[in-house]
């Protein structure tokens, strides 16, 4: 107990230092191993259109894993995102297709009651965990029913649909062949780098992950912490459920339904520990963009279904046994 | 005051008292169904409550499952149903196979049972012995209907995907089959076929990248509407104008595009009579009516924008 406390609670700063380079190089080389793969393989792998449409396709899953990086930081984890996107999507279904407001009014409308409904979630996630000190999986696996009964109650089980046309047009913009619900992800990876690394607040949330005591002991307020962590998770569920209704124009019910599982593996194939306390959220991006490719890749190649999902399931496990052999060095 | 609140208090009761012993006469429905998350069963059951307002001669007791393959739910249904002595059972099996057993002992109670939507499985029924006919639609025919559609626009040796339900689903299947025997019949080319799991994001994702892998496609033939969607969707934002999409189920959110283009067909199945219907053949069987034999196909739409 002595030495735990007398562990450093926070680790030295990331940043974009060779230390982050080495420990996210594993991640690249492999990602980058995929990509010439299947470029040598499939004809249309790496062509202008196709690279659209991983990062189109990955945008909701890197969206959903930066918040979840920040829970599974502390050691947490976050079942319920899938299901409070769908949740925020069907709230905000209903604001934009109320009658009598105008395209703009409603747009930003559905973009608050997205986000607010995330942020309340997440919120409740976090005080329910942190205040009782209980597991967040069981907590998010409540909140995962809660918010998928909401979202089926709410739209009566049916899909909200015909939405503003500006709203659509912004879910399938570009900017230089790059979609712009692409940037907007980006941009929070950003965000949250900046945040787990430049602020107190983020490096603090490292702290928790390693030695959560050691922080209250240093007179922290590691509950408020910890909800935060939580709240920007619910956050970016919320943000999801916007990129979701921009690019579909519905919103559904039974959207999301194991979104969770892919957002957890983006962030622990980007080797961010499931234990909390180590990781990055330039990993997490990577690791998004290695399911990404790989679930086009793989459908390009012309894999089955079957053998697609095998593949994804082989690459998490040997992602977590990677990680398992980095932390041992790591720690000699 | 307090006395004509009590008086009104007791003729409430007697009016109850009354309301119950009227029900007693009247059979009893119990209707068990899958998903109510699902749009298409909930719709289904909406139908069913108006069905039982307007007959008013019998009652009707609905049961929904969590999720499609929680069927375990379904057959505590049956058994709740055998205690509380329903006359009729009206059931969506979510497992062709599992259920036959459950439905057996409900058959050797003296319940009346229908099986609809989802055919029971034929081996499985005659294993246990079981003689039991199905009301529903035929899922491959329709599917065929769509497909047909769609290669009699496109022409012999046109370029087609299918986007399919969930692997294993008996509708998913079915709609596949219906899709393939098109594709035979039009010697079409089937250049790929890959499930979605019936959701619209998923059908997004896994189409464009199709379409990336054959750009020359031609045709979509996809097992549901919400499918369809996420390929609208798709060949939206690849601006590909060129290319025809069928779907399944006639949900509300597609009705603007059939009518627009968007979307060359879709197939009504009547979900929304489905229950309803079943539900009447029970209680002819109830009132002493001829047990129903074999098939009785319910009827399935094509619709287009004529």
């Amino acid at each position: 107990m002595t030495t735990d406390t007398l562990k450093s609670a926070a680790p030295a700063r990331e940043g974009l230092s060779l230390r982050v380079l080495m420990q996210n190089s594993g991640i690249g080389l492999a990602l980058l191993a995929l990509i010439i793969f299947f470029s040598v393989t499939t004809e249309h792998f790496l062509t202008p259109n196709n690279i659209t449409n991983i990062l189109t396709q990955i945008t909701i899953n890197l969206v959903l894993a930066v918040g979840m990086t920040f829970v599974i930081l502390i050691g947490g984890i976050d079942l319920s995102v899938g299901s409070v996107m769908a949740f925020a999507a069907v709230v905000a279904g209903k604001a934009i297709t109320m009658p009598g407001f105008g395209d703009a009014e409603a747009i930003a409308l559905a973009i608050f009651a997205a986000t607010m409904t995330g942020v309340l979630c997440g919120l409740f996630n976090g005080i329910a965990s942190a205040f009782w000190s209980l597991p967040s999986f069981i907590i998010t696996l409540g909140m995962l029913n809660i918010a998928r009964g909401g979202a089926l109650q709410i739209s009566g089980a049916q899909t909200i649909y015909s939405f503003p046309f500006a709203f659509e047009e912004f879910g399938s913009a570009m900017v230089y062949g790059v979609p712009v619900v692409f940037l907007v992800a980006l941009l929070f990876v950003l965000i949250a780098w900046f945040i787990l690394n430049f602020t107190v607040f983020g490096r603090l949330l490292y702290g928790i992950g390693n030695n959560e005591e050691a922080v209250r002991l240093a007179g922290h307020p590691v509950f408020w912490y910890k909800v935060a962590a939580f709240t920007i998770c619910g956050l970016t569920a919320g943000v999801a459920a916007v990129v979701y209704m921009a690019r579909l124009n519905i919103s559904s019910p039974i959207a999301g339904i194991g979104f969770e599982l892919n957002a957890i593996a983006a962030v622990i194939i980007g080797g961010t520990s499931l234990s909390g306390g180590r990781g990055s959220v330039i990993g997490t991006l990577l690791g998004a963009i290695i399911i990404g490719v790989l679930a086009n890749g793989l459908i390009l190649y012309g894999l089955s279904d079957f053998m697609r999902q095998m593949i994804t399931g082989v690459v998490i496990i040997v992602a977590v046994i990677l990680d398992y052999y980095r932390a041992r060095f790591a720690s000699k | 005051m307090k006395f004509s609140k009590l008086a009104a208090a007791a003729a409430t009761s007697l009016v109850l008292l009354a309301g119950t012993a009227q029900a007693a006469d009247k059979p009893v429905v119990g209707l068990i169904m899958k998903s109510l998350a699902n749009e298409f069963f909930q719709n289904m059951m909406k139908g069913a409550e108006a069905h039982q307002q307007k007959r008013g001669d019998y009652e009707l007791v609905a049961v929904g499952m969590q999720n499609e393959t929680d069927f375990e739910s379904q057959i505590n249904a049956v058994e709740n149903f055998i205690t509380q002595g329903v006359d009729a059972i009206v059931v969506a099996p979510a497992d062709s196979r599992a259920m036959v057993r459950p439905l057996k002992k409900a058959m050797e109670a003296g319940i009346v049972v229908v099986n609809f939507d989802v055919a029971l499985d034929e081996d499985a029924k005659k294993q246990q012995g079981v003689e039991l006919a199905f009301v529903g639609p035929d899922n491959r025919g329709g599917a065929k209907l769509a497909g047909d559609a769609l290669a009699k626009k496109l022409g012999e040796g046109a370029k087609v995907v299918i986007v399919e339900g969930n692997p294993g689903a008996d509708n998913a299947t079915q709609r596949r089959l219906g899709f393939e025997d098109s594709v035979a019949e039009y010697k079409l080319n089937l250049l790929d076929s890959r499930t979605a799991h019936w959701e619209t994001e998923e059908a997004n994702s896994v189409f464009s990248t199709m379409l990336t892998a054959h750009p020359d496609i031609q045709g979509v033939m996809a097992a549901n509407d919400s499918m369809a969607i996420g390929v609208v969707k798709a060949l939206e934002s690849a601006g590909r104008k060129d290319i025809q999409v069928v779907g399944f189920d006639n949900i509300p959110a597609v009705v603007p595009m059939i009518k627009d283009g968007r979307m060359l067909a879709t197939v009504d199945q009547f979900g929304t009579d489905m229950a309803a219907n079943a539900i009447d053949m029970a209680l002819g069987v109830v009132a002493g009516g001829k047990p129903l034999e074999g098939w009785v196909k319910t009827p399935i739409e094509l619709v287009t924008a004529d």
